[in-house]
């Protein structure tokens, strides 16, 4: 312990003998780091799996059945109800919600302002599927329309200034709705579930409304909707229910092979039996879609993100090649110590402990630095894309990943120098 | 306690080939103090650095207590430089922002002493040298003189049985390398074998023996009556 403390303080006189070299150098592999720590908690955030025990059961089935010719098309990401219906006819799935967003006004009675908030309108095996935690009360007993919704635990807390509020009533978009339920704290973080453009960055929603009450209300999907033929966008309670109006997200859940398997021959009989029905005209082109794959899917993962990883990829490496530049000279600068040292009688691996002592003195501030600066970038980066703000946060193990790349980066900073510091010939520098 | 036999170095740098010593022979035996001397570039430095296992040499043999040097491990060697061999250094090589206790400490660190036994030998050695007083001052608030005795404590600390002395007065004025001769004087008579490196014909004199270098080839090796010196 003495002999570390020792250690230490020779590391420490040895900042203190040059110490605005020392300071460039870790500046400027706490800039490296900073930068790459920053975007590195963003792509991870980003690319980690919100459901890892479920992201490869549930899928998101997507067929070509359009009133329109189409060869080599993709087929569209939403469906319309009439198709959603048919796919809910089929047993295999354990569990299955149709789903789309949409945005409404709230507030607790007409002398209140409204708030704008998010809605997602959906059926009731939406909470299992994606492990949607209650707070308070239940959700619907089944997929019928029904004047009640479930609020974010945030807009009951902002509401009501408290959370157990099940039997309270609301005013969405000026009608009256009870609220059977309160979620608890909850992010899906990529919400992976509203995948297509690029949805999945944003937060889940305020508000859950019953999908048939959404139709019959004449909610409109505020993200991705198309209306084929003679069908009015604005009669969802009707032509919504019969006519091509897509716009609703369809999640199933297959827990093994052979229901995935079932499944797809499932939806490929669909789609014949439609085409023989002349419901629509092109070849099958049938998608099903594991979670996990949901956001290469749809190219979700865009180029710039990518891009810029990379960039700060290479920033760090230019940042490490100058501060081992920068920390060699201060060790040549330094040799005649080295040699001094080797002739009272040091060996080499007494030598290079001090070398690690040093390093881990070096890693310290750079880590400090680092994290700074990476605080300060995320700081940035949500204030350039507030979107992206909920993937800024940082968990033990992100940080732990990124003290060990800190420590990597010291140790090449340092080891080279102080192989050439520590083998180079002795006598020389003690002449002079 | 040195034996030399054929020993010879040769410095290869890519236009030349330096035949820093050749053929070097030379007995020294416990408890002598021997000057060395020779022109500039004849190799005195280079015979210190070998003496010192700081320079490896090409041929011929050095043994050190009836051992050959050769092969042994950079531990090895180290634990010899640590604790049979102390250096002094024309230009002192103090620490600068050591204080004097730390740089007579370091050679005892790496033996890896314990605390009050390094306390012991550092004050025994300040005692020495005359500067105890001064154990928490930086080597730049002394004089050259006082740096050079630090250094010499620093050489005598780990109780050595050989000084290897590279020019110790060559930076100082008359006075201040009388004191440090003295002070050498001293810690030869209390059994430390001494080799210095000396441009000085008076210390030449003064040492018990005269080993003369020229164009790297031990020339002449004398003895002087050590009775002399005193009438002299
Ligand atoms: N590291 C080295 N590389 C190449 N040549 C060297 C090296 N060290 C010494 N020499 C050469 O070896 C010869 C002997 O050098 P050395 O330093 O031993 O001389 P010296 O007798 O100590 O001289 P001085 O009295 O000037 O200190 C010189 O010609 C010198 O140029
Ligand atoms: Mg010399």
């Amino acid at each position: 312990m003495e002999q570390l403390f020792y250690y230490l303080k020779v590391s420490w006189f040895s900042v203190k003998r040059a110490p605005l070299p020392y300071m460039l150098t870790v500046l400027i592999l706490s800039l490296g780091l900073g930068v790459f720590f920053s975007n590195a908690t963003f792509y991870y955030r980003i690319n980690s799996d919100p459901l890892p025990a479920k992201s490869d059961k549930l899928f998101f089935p997507m067929m070509l059945l359009v009133p329109y010719q189409c060869s080599n098309c993709k087929p569209p990401s939403v469906l319309s109800y009439s198709n959603v219906a048919k796919l809910n006819a089929s047993d295999i799935p354990s569990a299955k919600a149709a789903m789309y967003s949409a945005g409404g006004y709230l507030r607790l009675n007409a002398e209140q302002a409204p708030t704008p908030v998010t809605v997602r309108i959906t059926q009731r095996d939406f909470f299992s599927m994606f492990d949607v935690p209650l707070l308070h009360g239940s959700i619907w007993p089944d997929n019928q329309p029904r004047d009640e919704l479930l609020l974010s635990k945030a807009t009951a807390e902002k509401l009501f200034g408290r959370t157990d509020v099940t039997g309270q009533q609301v005013l969405l978009d000026d009608r009256l709705f009870t609220i059977i339920g309160v979620l608890d704290q909850w992010q899906m973080l990529p919400k992976l579930y509203d995948a297509f453009n690029r949805n999945y960055l944003n937060p889940t929603e305020d508000i859950y409304l019953p999908l048939e009450s959404g139709y019959d209300y004449n909610y409109l999907s505020n993200t991705n909707s198309s209306t084929f033929e003679d069908a009015d966008y604005r009669k969802l309670a009707t032509d919504g229910r019969t006519k091509a109006i897509h716009q609703l997200q369809y999640w199933v859940q297959l827990d093994t092979p052979a229901q995935q398997q079932a499944y797809r021959q499932f939806m490929a009989n669909l789609v014949a039996d439609e085409k023989a029905a002349g419901r629509h005209p092109s070849a099958e082109a049938n998608q099903l879609v594991m979670m996990r794959d949901i956001v290469s899917y749809f190219d979700g993962e865009s180029g710039d993100i990518k891009a810029f990883a990379i960039v700060t990829l290479l920033f760090l490496l230019v940042c490490v090649f100058n501060a081992s530049h920068l920390s060699l000279n201060r060790y040549l600068s330094n040799q005649y110590e080295f040699s001094l040292r080797r002739a009272l009688g040091a060996n080499r691996s007494q030598l290079q402990v001090q070398l690690l002592v040093d390093m881990g003195l070096m890693s310290t501030f750079t880590l400090a630095g680092a994290a700074i600066i990476a605080y300060g970038g995320i700081k940035l980066m949500n204030y350039l894309w507030p979107s992206n703000s909920l993937f800024a946060s940082w968990d033990l193990q992100l940080m732990l990943a990124l003290a060990a790349l800190t420590l990597l980066c010291s140790y090449l900073v340092t080891l080279y120098p102080s192989l050439r510091a520590s083998f180079g010939s002795l006598n020389k520098q003690l002449k002079e | 306690m040195i034996t030399l036999t054929n020993l010879g170095k040769v410095f290869r740098t890519e236009l030349i080939e330096t035949h820093a010593l050749r053929d070097v022979n030379l007995q020294v035996n416990e408890g002598e103090f021997a000057a060395l001397t020779g022109p500039s570039g004849s190799g005195k430095s280079t015979l210190l650095n070998i003496l010192g296992t700081l320079e490896s040499f090409d041929s011929g043999d050095y043994q050190l207590d009836g051992k050959s040097v050769k092969g042994l491990s950079d531990a090895a060697l180290s634990k010899l430089r640590n604790e049979k061999i102390g250096f002094i250094f024309q230009s002192f090589n103090l620490i600068k922002d050591f204080s004097i206790y730390d740089n007579i400490e370091l050679p005892l660190r790496y033996r890896g002493l314990k605390a009050a036994e390094r306390k012991q030998r550092i004050e025994r050695a300040l005692e020495l040298v005359g500067l105890h007083a001064r154990r928490d001052y930086l080597p730049g608030q002394l004089s050259g003189g006082q740096q050079q005795r630090v250094a010499i404590a620093r050489a005598i600390a780990g109780e050595p049985r050989i000084l290897l002395a590279d020019e110790p007065t060559g930076n100082l004025d008359s006075l201040m390398a009388r004191q440090v001769m003295e002070l050498l004087e001293q810690i030869n008579r209390q059994g430390c074998t001494i080799l210095m490196v000396t441009h000085d014909p008076d210390q030449a004199r003064r040492a018990g023996r005269n080993i003369q270098i020229i164009d790297g080839q031990l020339h002449d090796s004398t003895m002087y009556d050590p009775l002399a010196q005193h009438t002299a």
